[in-house]
């Protein structure tokens, strides 16, 4: 499931994108730092825990010989990330010589979990306030009903009865990436919006969490306090209840686009009010680092091209048909079929094969997921080569070479762009040769100092 | 694709199953105080727990005569981070608890010799494994497991059939077991144990820094162990004890049948019932070499 971690990464560089100072000040939370940390790679989660304790900077050499010398890209990928998020901080001595030291704000909050462990952001409301808490079912139920009844309204506005209260503005700048609109047609969802349905919820969240914070600026909020406040929101406690009266201005605005999320269930009591995190929220920090797709499965595959999907949701209905002939549909059960015809139209509006598959085996029914392989081999099969049926020309941006002035000299060429790995085609008898495009500096450079 | 381990976590997901010994001969005479231990173990528990959050972090104190789980951090997992600090303290009294109660045992067993006892590592390493497979056989995913061992009191040869079965236990089940010897003197068993399962064994030189070395060298998952440079084991004890009088031995009897392992000639395999009828010569003449 690497989609979430792309999405999810693409939120950290988000965050690395912040300047300096509101990056530092992001730190003072020791959530942030914990949530940070934890969407490291596993080589720079090492690192941080090395130099946990270590408070003089250590020579760039040194942290070198931690690793072996045939892994040092990932090394370098590591050290580029922690330097990125400035928990690493480059110092350079009289000799120009590279050291690292640790983010100080970074360590001590660190440190002091190592002490005392985790805490909680803020204390929740005692039972005797709360009068009737919905039960973690309940609560499951709600996030997936609310997520669901977004998602149904992102893709298509029409159908919705119960429409969230979302301003049209706000939905609009979410469906910018998804949704392509020609003048005077009724938009449809574009080869990102189908994508973005395949997705896991966990990547379609931080994807909209993006899209979210990205347009805070538009709204006259500061990003820098969303963030903080998203990833601390995911180390409150699923269930229990936190009232409203401990957020800032700009924190409850922000609770009420995410109640819409089903991320948190806003409840009002006699005299105050709180909130309640889903599964959604407390998923959203720990999906940073590891992709764990809690959620049961619901769809069989036959050998026979049948799809089973045990569900009653019209969105999962609206999700099988991008790529499947949808048949019946009974009260928890949509019976589909993937023909070639409606694969033809899922490769059409962009979707890949991989992607098709990759959804199967991700929702895959409890009663198949031991099966190896889940989806059977014969689907897949043909769902790549209907696939390929599609691609049997391939576009190549090259340039051809020709009027060479001896049969060594095109020989040499032809070597020369072989062992690169960049020679398309030649043609010893005329000698013409193509090479692709992106090698043509190179091959000028070659034949001009041949001559 | 992620078929064939679809059942795993990611990769830098682990169980780590922390077998604690607490054996009070030991620590009596130990360089580094227990409470200045246990301190550093707790920050080595919280620092697993930090890096990422479905690790599970499982700790089994090891006495002279009984084993007992200490702490699993997914009984604090469920409600949060909070949990996790107070099943911490809860820990610190239950090892308390759990010392006492093993030498209340340890005094009506009556069979220690003082001095020189070792802890009950066959035990812990048992109930290890069965919390491994445990975990194995529920749920659809699991992380990846592995042992640690913070050993200080010396082996006890007695334990050798009982210890060398689970490590083969844990080779099967590809379970690598780690070991760091808190201890004066090295573990010929643990040596084998990291050995056989390609786990790390080491002897820190500095006791006081004893977190480091656990953060440097025991937090790293088994991911990422691939790209590091991590310590070597010199050379490992591969010393047998025999069967019948449980001392560690260089040399000795092999029951030609079922390979149990005799310091003085016997007529009969007591394991397997074989007779040897062929009288012997003296073992210093023609020695039956055993690794």
């Amino acid at each position: 499931m690497p989609q979430v971690m792309v999405v999810a990464r693409n939120f950290m560089d988000m965050v690395a994108a912040l300047p300096a100072a509101k990056l530092d000040m992001l730190y003072d939370s020791a959530f942030i730092c914990e949530a940070v940390l934890r969407s490291f790679p596993p080589l720079a989660k090492k690192y941080v825990l090395q130099m946990l304790y270590v408070s003089a900077p250590v020579p760039a050499a040194a942290i070198e010989e931690w690793v072996l010398d045939e892994y040092a890209s990932k090394h370098k990928v590591a050290i580029d990330r922690l330097v990125q998020l400035r928990v690493f901080v480059e110092v350079r001595d009289r000799r120009k010589e590279v050291s690292y030291r640790m983010n100080n704000k970074f360590q001590a909050n660190m440190q002091k979990y190592l002490v005392s462990g985790g805490s909680l952001p803020r204390e929740p409301v005692p039972s005797s306030i709360t009068s009737r808490l919905p039960t973690v079912t309940e609560l499951e139920n709600y996030a997936l009903e609310q997520w669901e009844c977004f998602l149904l309204q992102l893709i298509n506005s029409s159908q919705v009865e119960k429409g969230t209260s979302f301003s049209s503005s706000m939905m609009r700048t979410f469906q910018r990436g998804l949704l392509s609109s020609r003048d005077n047609e009724a938009p449809k969802l574009s080869e990102n919006g189908f994508q973005f349905l395949l997705m896991e919820t966990n990547a379609q969240l931080w994807y909209i969490m993006r899209e979210y914070i990205s347009s805070a600026e538009e709204r006259g909020v500061d990003p820098t306090e969303l963030i903080s406040f998203l990833l601390e929101l995911s180390f409150h406690t699923l269930g229990d209840a936190y009232s409203l009266n401990t957020l800032t201005d700009v924190q409850r605005i922000a609770i009420r686009d995410l109640a819409e999320l089903g991320l948190v269930k806003l409840q009002q009591g006699r005299k105050d009010s709180w909130f309640i995190p889903t599964k959604l929220a407390t998923n959203l920090s720990s999906s940073l680092s590891d992709s764990s797709a809690s959620k049961e499965g619901i769809v069989v595959v036959e050998t026979n091209f049948r799809l089973y999907a045990y569900s009653a949701s019209r969105l999962h209905c609206e999700i099988l048909r991008l790529f499947s002939r949808v048949e019946y549909q009974l009260p928890n059960l949509i019976v589909g079929a993937i023909t070639k015809e409606s694969l033809y139209g899922a490769f059409d509006n962009g979707i890949t094969a991989e992607q098709i598959i990759a959804f199967l085996q991700q929702n895959a029914h409890p009663r198949v997921i031991d099966k190896i392989p889940i989806v059977p081999e014969n689907v897949t099969d043909q769902i790549r080569l209907w696939e390929n049926d599609r691609n049997r020309v391939e576009m190549v941006l090259s340039h051809a070479y020709e009027d060479f002035p001896s049969k060594d000299m095109f020989e040499q060429c032809c070597d020369y762009a072989r062992d690169n790995g960049f020679l398309l085609w030649e043609d010893a008898k005329k000698m013409r040769l193509i090479v692709r495009g992106e090698f043509h500096e190179e091959m000028r450079v070659f034949l001009r100092r041949q001559r | 694709m992620t078929t064939t381990h679809s059942k795993l976590y990611a990769d830098d997901v682990s169980l780590v199953v922390v077998v604690v010994d607490t054996n009070p001969f030991f620590w009596a005479g130990a360089a580094l105080p227990f409470a200045d231990f246990f301190s550093h173990l707790i920050h080595f528990v919280n620092s697993l727990l930090l890096l990422n959050h479905l690790n599970h972090v499982v700790v089994i104190a090891a006495g002279v005569s009984s084993c007992a789980y200490v702490f699993d951090s997914s009984n604090a997992g469920a409600s949060g981070a909070a949990d996790v600090a107070a099943t911490l303290d809860k820990a610190s009294r239950k090892v308390e608890e759990f010392i006492k109660q093993d030498a209340r045992e340890t005094a009506g067993n009556g069979t220690v010799a003082a001095g020189g006892a070792a802890s009950l590592f066959s035990g812990a390493l048992s109930i290890a494994l069965c919390y491994i497979q445990r975990i194995f056989r529920s749920g659809t995913r699991h992380p990846q497991p592995r042992i640690l061992c913070l050993q200080g009191s010396p082996d006890g040869p007695e334990q050798y059939v009982a210890v060398m079965n689970s490590i083969f236990s844990a080779q099967r089940s590809m379970i690598p077991i780690d070991s760091c010897i808190v201890g004066t003197q090295d573990s010929a068993f643990l040596q084998q144990a990291s050995y056989i399962t390609g786990g790390v064994y080491m002897k820190p030189q500095e006791l006081s820094g004893l977190f480091q070395y656990l953060a440097a060298v025991f937090a790293s998952d088994l991911h990422s162990r691939a790209f590091l440079r991590l310590p070597k084991t010199l050379g490992v004890d591969f010393r047998a004890s025999c069967f019948c009088h449980k001392k560690t031995i260089d040399m000795g009897y092999v029951c030609s049948v079922c390979l149990s392992i005799f310091c003085k000639y016997h007529k009969k395999c007591s394991t397997c019932g074989s007779e040897f009828i062929r009288v012997m010569p003296d073992l210093n003449s023609m020695p039956d070499q055993r690794q």
